[in-house]
Formats: C-alpha cells, structure tokens, sequence
C-alpha cells in the first residue's frame, strides 16, 4: 500500500487536534498481545524443564478452522475459508478472531457453552428443559451486552426466586435468571455445591453427609454454605406455586437429619457481615465474586483455557484442591491476575489465548513427549459438541432445516436437530477423550443429513458443484474440500480424487463419483474432529 | 487405558484423581466389595457360561392388584378374580392366564417399597439404582450390567433396548459416566398415545436406524465409499494416534461389521415361522420379545424391552389413572402372551438357565380406586419379578396386607432389587465405576440388602 506523503502530516495535525494536552500519541500498549507472550512464556517454560518438544505451527487452514469452531461454534463457509487463507496481512489471524469474538456467533455458541454449564441438569429434566429458552435469554443479553463476568455472577447469584413468574413466562421469551434455582431445586444444599463448583471450582459435594475424605470440608461447612440459599416456603393457593421466602438479612438452615440449625458462613471460615435488609445472597454474591477471593478469577479463567485446550491448567476444571494442582500456577495465576484487571473481560482472555502459539500448535503428534496433554506441546484433537456438528454439517452440506427445526420446546426428539443432538450428546469424559458410538457411525455414514448432502437429486450444494461451469474437476474437488474441512485438497489427495472422478466411479458417472468423494470427507475424522 | 495416567505431576508423584481411577481398575489397592464379593463368587455358577439378562420395562408403573397380587376378597381388589397357577400356594390375577403356567420359573416380589411417586423421578431411581443427583450422570442399569457381561469383540452390541420410551426420563436410559461405548442400541421408537403401529408394521418399526444404506446407494457404491474414506483416514491417523479419532475409526468399523454380517439378519422378523409370531402377538412389545430373544441367542446379554402403549389405551403406558380395569386387562393381553411365548421359547432353545428376566416399572398402584376407576402412583407396596436362570423360581418373596396398602413381611428398596440382580448374574454389586465427578461409584448402592432367598 503506497502512503501519500502528506498523510504523517495530516496524521500529526490531527492527533494534536483530538488529543488536547498530549504532545505525541503514545501506542497504547497491546495488552492482548501481552498477555499471549507470558502464556507462551510459562508454557515454554515447562517445556524446557521437561526437554518436551512442542509440534510445529498450525498453518493457516488449521488455525482457520480451529478457531471458528472455538470462537463461533461451527465451521467456516466457503466464501469465509477462501477469503481468509487467500488474505495476505501478516496479522489476519488476530484480526479473525477480532471479527469472531465481537460477531453474533460468538454470542450463540457461548450462549449454549454456558446454559450447558449452568443448567446441565436440563439434559436429564423436562420441566428444567422447558426453562432453557427463558435462561438462554438471559444469557444471550449478558453476552451481547458484554456484561463483565463478575457482574453476571452477581446477577444470577442475587437473581429473583419467584416460581410464578418462571413458569408465567408465555413461550420463555423473558430472560429468566432465576431458571439457575428451579433447576437445582431449589435445594440449598444443591444451591451451595453447584455455586461452589461453578464459580470457585470447588467440589464440596461430599461434605454433605460425611467430612470430606481428602479436602478439608467438614460436613458443618458445607450446610453453612448452603445457608446462604435458605428460604421458608409460603403455602400458596391452590394451583400456584409456593412462595419463598428468604431471610432479610441473617441466614440460618436446620441440618436435616439432625437438630442443629446452623448460620450461613462462607466456606473461608469467614463470618458474614450482616446488614439490616442486605439480602443473604448479596453477602454471598459479593464475597465469591471479590477480588480478594483466590478462586475466582482463576477458576474461571481456567475454565476458558480449558474450553480451548480441551484440558484445563487445572483439571477436572471444577476441582481445585491441594490434591489436584495446577499444570502451570504462575500462568493460571498470571491469566487470572489480567482477567480481574481487565474488568473480567472473557473475550480479552479469548483474543489473548487465540494470539498465543501454544493455541496455534499442530495437532500432530511429532514427538513423543507431546502425548501428555498438560504439557499442551501440541493441540489435542478433540470432539464437538452436538451442536458444533450440526451446525457445522448444515453449513457444509447447504442442508435446509425445516420449519421448526429449533423449537425449543420439541421434547419427543423428532427435529432432525433435535435426534442428532440426543445422538451426540456431550460426554461426560470431555472432548478430548471422545468416543464414536456405532449409533453415530451409522448416522453419518447412512442417515438423511448425509444422504441429502450427497444424493445426486436432492443436494443443492453437490449440483451447484458439479455444473458450475467456472469449475474443472480439481475446482470442484477443492470446493467440496473447503466445503468439509475448510482446506483445499493437497496435490497427491488431488491427482487421487481427480482421477476417481473422472473415471466416474462403479457407476461412471463424475457427479456420482463426486458425491462418493463428499461422502468420504463428509464422515471423516478430519470433519468430525476440531484438530 | 493407561494412557490417561500420563498426566503425572512433575514430582512423579500421582494425583489423587489418578489413584482413584488405579484404585477403580483393581490396578492399585484391593477391591472395596467386601462381603457380597463372597456371595458373588458363589453365585457365578460356571464360569464358562455366560449370562443374559432381558429386562421388561412397564413404563408408567404397572397396577400389581391387577398383576401379581390380586386382593379379590378386599374391596380394593376390584372386579378381578384370582387364579391358581403351577405352583401351589401361589396365585395371580385372572388377567394372566399363561404367565400363571410358568409361575416354577419365576418368583415375585411382593413388597417392594420404594418412596418416589414421580414418573421422572422414579424412573430414574428404578432404572439406574440413585435418585438424580446435580452433576452425576448414573448409568442404566443395561450399561452396568452389559460392560460386565459384555464381549468386548463381539458383532453385535452389548445392550440393546427395544422401543424405549425415553422422553418421561432422559437421563435413565443412557450410559451416563460409563460413556458411549456402553450406549444401548435403541431399535424402534417408543411410541406414545396413539397406540402402537399396525400389526405388520411392528416388524418394520423394530429395526436399528440407519443400519441399512439409503436407497439410492449401491453396494459397490457403499464399498467405494468406503475405500475413499479409508484413504483419508490413513493419512489422518497417521500424525493422530490413538484418541479420537481411533474411536470413530473403530466405530465405524464395528458399524461396517454390523451392516454386512449376521447381525443384520438378526433383526430379519419374517425369518420366524408365523404360528410363533402369532403365539407371540403381532404388536409392538410381542414382537419385541421375539426379537429380544434372537438377539440373546446370538449372545447378546443384556436386552431392555419397553411395554409404552397398547391399542385402546390413550394414555402412557400402565398410568391407569382412569378406567383402570379395561386398561390393564387391554395391557395384559399383550404382556401375557408375549412375556410367557418368550419364557417357552428360551427354555425349548435351553436357554431359560442362563437369561435372568427382570420385570418391573417404576412403581405399583393405589390399592384404592380413585372416582375415575382408576389407580394413582403408589411406590409404598407393589410388585415385581425376577424369573428364568440365576433365581429359585416357584417362590413369592414379602408380602402385602389384605387391603394391599402397606408392606408387612420383608420390604424391599430398588437398591436390593438390583443387587440381587446382579448377584444372580454373578456380577459383584458393589464393583466400583468411576463417575463423572470424580468420585467412585458402585454399581448398587452399598446399603443394598440382596435378597438371598432368592438367588440359585
């Protein structure tokens, strides 16, 4: 790009119009990429001591795919992939994940990230499944609005309880915070071990009936935990729910199972200052949510690195215990560290883990002290959610969804989404421990996505391909590859494929024998894998 | 699986986590079952031979007045007669004439109590041994007891379930922290109101979705394919061993190996002689057992089949909240025959020995009759039972006062009911499996009190 010769000037002139008192513009430091060179810094670190080898760098494909899979749940379009592999700014990379994390997409595939966090109990629940479009909602607001994490906490924490209004909520259109306590029961025990474990990463659940065998939770702190979610219960009339009622200020909790009433206290031992008409809940949101509580911020950072990494610094990420320590402390600490004083922004720690080249490392395995996960020498390969999958294969295959395909409250499973959501539900082992069912074979190899996508009637995309009179056989072998795997094929896969095509296959038909080759990426590992 | 210990801490030393997931595979410490271990070890039998188990699941909590015990000199017997069966002393309703034949082979629990009144909730607890419990994702009782029993190279799948109705529970017919591997097979969809397809459509609804390629593909075009994806495949897996993607390749070859060999023909119904299909009942859950015992036959041990609706009926299941009578008399004339053709026909096969049949649902009926001639939820006192190989058949085990309302000899908690099952399958109840939470977790809970009178 040739610069005029007066634009310094220009430059100059304007910056001592706009910036009154500054003499000379300073660059405002790149915290973004300040915080990727000290996560690429302690990584590096580890594997020094450890004489690990780190795989090479992912190129731009990879970098391309991975990163609209994390960022926006699904798969890049054609025109998105030749766009951006075809672009030759030195810094498209951290300009990608820019557009990603300020995107609509990003709202949506965090928008289900979290509701799955929050409200897993919705897999097992209908009348918890029936809240979710109101909690999604919510959640989408405080996305779109980039709510600052810890101001979110704090809302749900001291979101209204009133049942009425959740269930009066005509379609779940309202955004409904309160669906977080419906869902737990409203149990304060369920209450106080699920805030626990979502926000602090700490697993108290054992405590409730016994001491806790290896931590330091004794059964008294678990209930004086779960206090802080005490409420009465008020008979309501008949056909409305009961009301609750929850202490205006000091809060107590019988022990069931026992005579002891126990007052709430917070799980460092600490006792709540409490203040006339300063809700129990407040007290709580305040002290989990403060920047002198240790767990935190790290535990949601951790959270994030695990989101990307598939495992976390520490792992299991609800486990912070002595006994299951960190990988890498003075990163988890320093993530932490920036992610408090950056106003607890998650998509500034998602731009600064995306621009770090321990995000941007192959996923091959190119030496063998790159097997250990935690070293995070190369990415692991891991599985998608159902909703990254289908997302993804209705991008890439043009499938047209029917009508109603997204109606939340489709219980009975008959969308298409819906039955290919049950089929690849989340694992309980996380993504990098997937495991393909026979179930899910069969139905990427023989159900009615694949074979719309690759029946020579009745798929868009494989006509569209295969008369485009603009494309020989090589165009549209790599199309379908962009198409799939966001890649275009490498010379040996091309000579390959193009041959079978034009050879027309066992039916001597190049559409055919295109299809066939849609099919293979359509159900390869490459396709199903974010690598 | 040794390779998930690799994430050692740098001292070598290893993480509690890790211990714990040693200790669970026996490769550290001893085993934790204590007592019942000595049972379990007597209870295998041979350990040559293998075991199956085909469980029979009344959704909707099936009426056991109606059933298996009839109180017809109470008025909360209703109009229903009791009848002798082949065992003296034991007697069962009129509704079920040809079960009443087989009564030597199987032995009824009378006084199972059990406290969950909610179809969610109690489906949940009967099918997975715990109550729903926040993050912990239980598994079914198909997975637990298929990964005991289960082959691990075998044709066919480990646990297949028959028309499960899953919407009422969808957390109680998965594998939960077992992972898919241990997934069932679902064959058929669960129907709901609107009563069950057409007599010759029960074959067709009963099949494994997807197993067959789409019309339009042929089978040297299914082979091409396959060799296409086989290439692409070669050279992924090539920089990615083992994790992932060794799963899906795995996967996709078990589905290969199901969709060309024998175990597609064992869903071939038609390949039965007609008189037996007849015997069995042209509907849902009769072809059901057909198909159930096909698949043990080919070594397949544990099988689930889901009895959701009858035609007629116009509600869920055996939830004969209304007009209770007509419903479960419309019920039990497909239950009867089905569950007694599938006895006959797995003894005449020599293979009643080594199938347990669990037959139960989530929980009994009110012994009052409510104002719609119906019976509401009643977990307090109902009936289940255990029959075929691993248990003293002929027996009735607890009993009910004459209004039926309450247990008064020997309760029983899902958690017993489902130790005993296992140890008549000669599986160690209180093995260990490790949970999604981090925690151990055994199969049966370990306040279970198996009922030893039961067990062969």
């Amino acid at each position: 790009m040739r610069v005029h010769w007066r634009l310094p000037v220009v430059c100059l002139v304007l910056n001592m119009a706009f910036a009154p008192g500054a003499r000379a513009q300073q660059v405002a430091p790149d915290d973004v990429q300040t915080l990727a060179d000290a996560i690429d810094r302690f990584i590096a670190a580890r594997w020094n001591e450890g004489g690990v080898q780190p795989a090479p760098a992912a190129n731009d494909e990879e970098f391309l795919r991975r990163a609209y899979l994390d960022v926006a749940g699904r798969i890049p379009m054609v025109s998105e992939a030749r766009k951006f592999l075809d672009d030759p700014a030195p810094n498209k990379r951290r300009a990608l994940v820019d557009r990603l994390v300020d995107g609509p997409a990003y709202v949506r595939h965090f928008t289900n990230v979290w509701r799955k966090v929050l409200l897993s109990e919705a897999e097992n629940s209908f009348q918890v499944r029936f809240l979710v479009p109101g909690f999604e909602a919510w959640l989408t607001k405080q996305l779109a609005e980039r709510v600052p994490y810890d101001r979110m906490v704090r809302e749900l924490l001291t979101a209204p309880r009133d049942r009425q209004q959740l269930f009066n909520n005509p379609g779940q259109a309202e955004p409904a915070p309160g669906a977080f306590y419906e869902a737990k029961e409203q149990k304060p025990e369920n209450l106080g071990a699920a805030t626990a474990r979502l926000f602090l990463g700490l697993r108290v659940e054992c405590a409730q009936c016994h001491d806790h065998p290896f931590g330091h939770w004794k059964r008294e702190d678990f209930w004086r935990n779960a206090a802080f979610f005490s409420a009465s219960e008020a008979r309501a009339e008949q056909g409305a729910f009961d009301a609750l009622r929850e202490a205006f200020d000091r809060a107590e909790l019988d022990i069931p199972g026992t005579e002891q009433v126990v007052e709430a206290r917070f799980l460092d031992g600490a006792a709540p200052e409490w203040r006339f008409r300063v809700a129990p809940r407040q007290l709580l949101a305040d002290w989990i949510t403060s920047r002198d509580n240790p767990y935190f911020a790290r535990a949601a950072v951790n959270r994030m690195w695990a989101w990307f990494f598939g495992t976390g610094l520490v792992d299991p990420p609800d486990d912070f215990d002595v006994h299951n320590p960190p990988s890498h402390p003075e990163l988890l600490d320093e993530l932490a560290r920036q992610f408090a004083a950056h106003d607890y922004d998650v998509r500034f720690v998602i731009r600064a883990i995306a621009a770090s080249r321990a995000y941007q490392l192959k996923s091959t395995l190119t030496h063998p002290s790159q097997e250990d996960p935690r070293v995070f020498a190369r990415m692991s390969p891991r599985g998608l959610s159902g909703e990254q999958l289908f997302d993804s294969l209705v991008l890439a295959t043009g499938y047209r969804e029917p009508p109603g395909n997204r109606n939340p409250f489709d219980f009975y499973g008959n969308s298409p989404r819906r039955e290919f959501l049950t089929r690849f539900a989340d694992q309980v082992e996380g993504p990098t421990q997937w495991q393909t069912s026979i179930l899910q074979a069969l139905t990427l190899m023989n159900g009615q996505l694949t074979s719309d996508a690759t029946s020579l009637d009745r798929s868009e995309i494989l006509v569209a391909v295969a008369e485009c009179p603009l494309l020989d056989t090589t165009g549209r072998i790599e199309t379908l590859f962009l198409a799939a795997l966001s890649r275009r094929p490498r010379p040996e896969e091309t000579e390959r494929l193009a041959a079978y095509v034009e050879s027309g296959g066992p039916h001597h038909n190049a559409t055919a024998a295109l299809a066939d080759v849609f099919w293979a990426l359509l159900n390869s590992s490459e396709f199903l894998f974010n690598h | 699986m040794l390779e998930r210990f690799r994430g050692k801490l740098p001292s070598g030393v290893l993480s509690r986590r890790d211990l714990l997931r040693l200790s669970a595979a026996g490769v550290v410490g001893g085993s934790a079952s204590g007592w019942l271990e000595g049972l379990a070890a007597q209870t295998a039998g041979h350990p040559a031979r293998r075991r199956s188990c085909i469980l029979l699941w009344m959704s909707g909590g099936p009426s056991q007045l109606e059933t298996f015990d009839p109180k017809p000199d109470h008025e909360n017997g209703g109009p229903v007669k009791a009848i002798e069966t082949s065992v003296q002393g034991i007697r069962v309703s009129e509704y079920l004439p040809r079960l009443a034949r087989s009564m030597d082979d199987m032995a009824i629990v009378r006084s199972m109590n059990t406290k969950e009144g909610d179809h969610t909730r109690a489906t949940y607890m009967m099918r997975t041994g715990y109550l729903p419990q926040g993050p912990v994702h239980y598994p079914t009782l198909g997975s637990l007891l298929s990964k005991k029993l289960g082959q691990g190279d075998a044709e066919l799948p480990n646990f297949v379930s028959i028309a499960p109705f899953k919407a009422i529970s969808p957390g109680a017919f998965e594998a939960g922290f077992l992972g898919p591997q241990f997934a069932p097979l679902d064959v058929g969809q669960g129907q709901f109101p609107g009563g069950p397809p057409a007599p010759d459509d029960a074959a067709r609804q009963l099949q494994v979705d997807n197993l067959g390629r789409p019309g339009d593909v042929t089978g040297e075009q299914f082979n091409a394919r396959l060799a296409l994806l086989s290439d692409l495949e070669r050279g992924f897996s090539g920089g990615h061993p083992g994790g992932p993607p060794q799963s899906h390749q795995a996967a996709y070859e078990q589905a290969v190996r199901m969709m060309r060999g024998d175990a597609r023909t064992a869903f071939q119904l038609e390949a039965e002689p007609p008189a037996l299909r007849d015997a069995y009942g042209r509907n849902g859950f009769g072809q059901g057992c057909l198909l159930a015992r096909r698949l043990i036959e080919r070594g397949v041990p544990f099988v689930e089949v889901s009895l959701n609706s009858v035609a007629g009926n116009q509600f869920f299941g055996w939830d004969t909240h209304a007009n209770n009578f007509e419903s479960v008399k419309r019920l039990t004339e497909v239950l009867d025959p089905g569950w007694a053709t599938l006895m006959s026909d797995l003894k005449a096969r020599g293979l009643l020995d080594s199938t347990l049949i669990v037959w139960m649902g989530e929980f009994g009926r009110t012994p009052r009759i409510n104002g719609n001639q119906g019976r509401d939820h009643y977990p307090a006192a109902w009936s289940s039972v255990l029959a075929g190989g691993g248990i003293r058949g002929g027996q009735v085990v607890g009993r009910t006062g004459a209004d039926g309302m309450r247990v008064e000899e020997r309760p029983v908690a899902v958690a017993d009911l489902l130790a005993t099952v296992c140890l008549s399958l000669g599986i160690d109840p209180m093995e260990q499996n490790m949970s999604n939470v981090g925690r151990p977790i055994r199969i049966v809970s370990p306040d279970a009190k198996p009922i030893r009178e039961l067990l062969a």
